[in-house]
């Protein structure tokens, strides 16, 4: 476990609510435009404080893990009122404890700014899903379309990386390196906030 | 319609806060490379701080994005003009710059926005 990672997040939990509470106003249709696309057993990556239960379709099977146990204690509640199961799990998304080709999907919103080796946290989630199994991803990534944007992005990590998350993440090409095949790409906020869908191929083992 | 005037809002006052900060640090004949410098560090810090105080009214990125171009460019911006004693005579004027170049951004973030949101790529299964 990565103490300095769940120590971070320990103490945001405090604040977290707090901070995001318009989030859902900005990208709650984005949220919820792209976790109606979840099905079968889905494991949900970085719970927080359960703010994003709300948007799955009634009736699943979820795992919501997070690194942060005091993020957990929050959960519980927005856990409990979901119509469907939400068991709630301390884990690194760097070494999950669960066997290969359990889930059918898995799904993270704005988690892979925060997690500090990308693309070994994608490769442990490609190795849990299924064959044919999908990933839906709601990030902030770098942008590229806009010049100015994207180098102020590259200063301002220097700073957000000390606090939170690094904000300059190639998130589109780090789920292609972990070995998914890229479904869908769609730009939520300028080229900065995107909604990514990828599939485990079929004949990955 | 909230949240649209507050992005307006946060655009300008990150501006004026930056332009008074420069206004206030940096002097009439200072190099203008150190000045830019100095102006772009001062735009990137207050910007950080404003939208971060503004995250739960605001939303962190729609506030971070354009205040940061805001603060980090218009910053360099006015240093540079206030060195080269080229910047506004007043201090409110100064400031009514600092406002307008904020709002300016804003909406040019906005029309970027509407020209970028939507599907990028689809492969399908």
């Amino acid at each position: 476990m990565d103490v300095q990672t769940q120590n971070k997040w320990d103490r945001a939990s405090r604040t977290y609510d707090f901070f995001a509470a318009v989030d859902d106003k900005r990208l709650g249709s984005e949220k919820e435009q792209l976790l109606a696309k979840a099905r079968g057993k889905t494991l949900h990556v970085a719970a927080g404080t359960g703010n994003d239960f709300k948007f799955f379709p009634v009736g699943m099977d979820i795992v919501s893990i997070d690194i942060s146990p005091k993020m957990l204690e929050r959960a519980k509640i927005k856990a409990a009122a979901y119509k469907g199961s939400i068991e709630l799990r301390e884990a690194d998304v760097h070494n999950l404890d669960y066997p290969e080709a359990t889930f059918d999907t898995v799904t993270t919103v704005f988690t892979f700014c925060s997690v500090p080796n990308p693309i070994a946290g994608l490769q442990e989630l490609h190795r849990v899903l299924k064959p044919g199994g999908q990933i839906l991803m709601l990030e902030h990534v770098r942008s590229t379309a806009i010049g100015p944007i994207g180098i102020m992005m590259d200063l301002m990590t220097q700073l957000t990386r000390q606090f939170g998350p690094e904000l300059n993440r190639d998130t589109v090409g780090n789920v292609q390196k972990a070995g998914f095949r890229l479904r869908r790409v769609e730009n939520a906020y300028l080229d900065i906030v995107k909604m990514i869908e990828a599939v485990k191929n079929r004949s990955t083992p | 319609m909230l949240l649209q005037i507050g992005d307006y809002l946060a655009g300008a006052m990150i501006g004026v806060v930056t332009a008074l900060i420069v206004r206030i640090i940096i002097w009439s004949g200072m190099d203008m490379v150190i000045a830019m410098l100095v102006g772009g560090g001062i735009g990137m810090i207050v910007s950080l701080l404003i939208s971060f105080m503004l995250s739960p009214l605001l939303g962190i990125v729609e506030t971070m994005v354009p205040g940061s171009l805001t603060g980090m460019y218009g910053g360099m911006l006015f240093a540079m003009r206030d060195s080269m004693a080229a910047g506004s005579r007043t201090m409110a004027a100064a400031l009514a710059v600092g406002a307008i170049f904020g709002i300016v951004v804003t909406v040019t973030i906005k029309l970027y926005n509407h020209a970028l949101r939507g599907t990028v790529m689809e492969a399908g299964d």
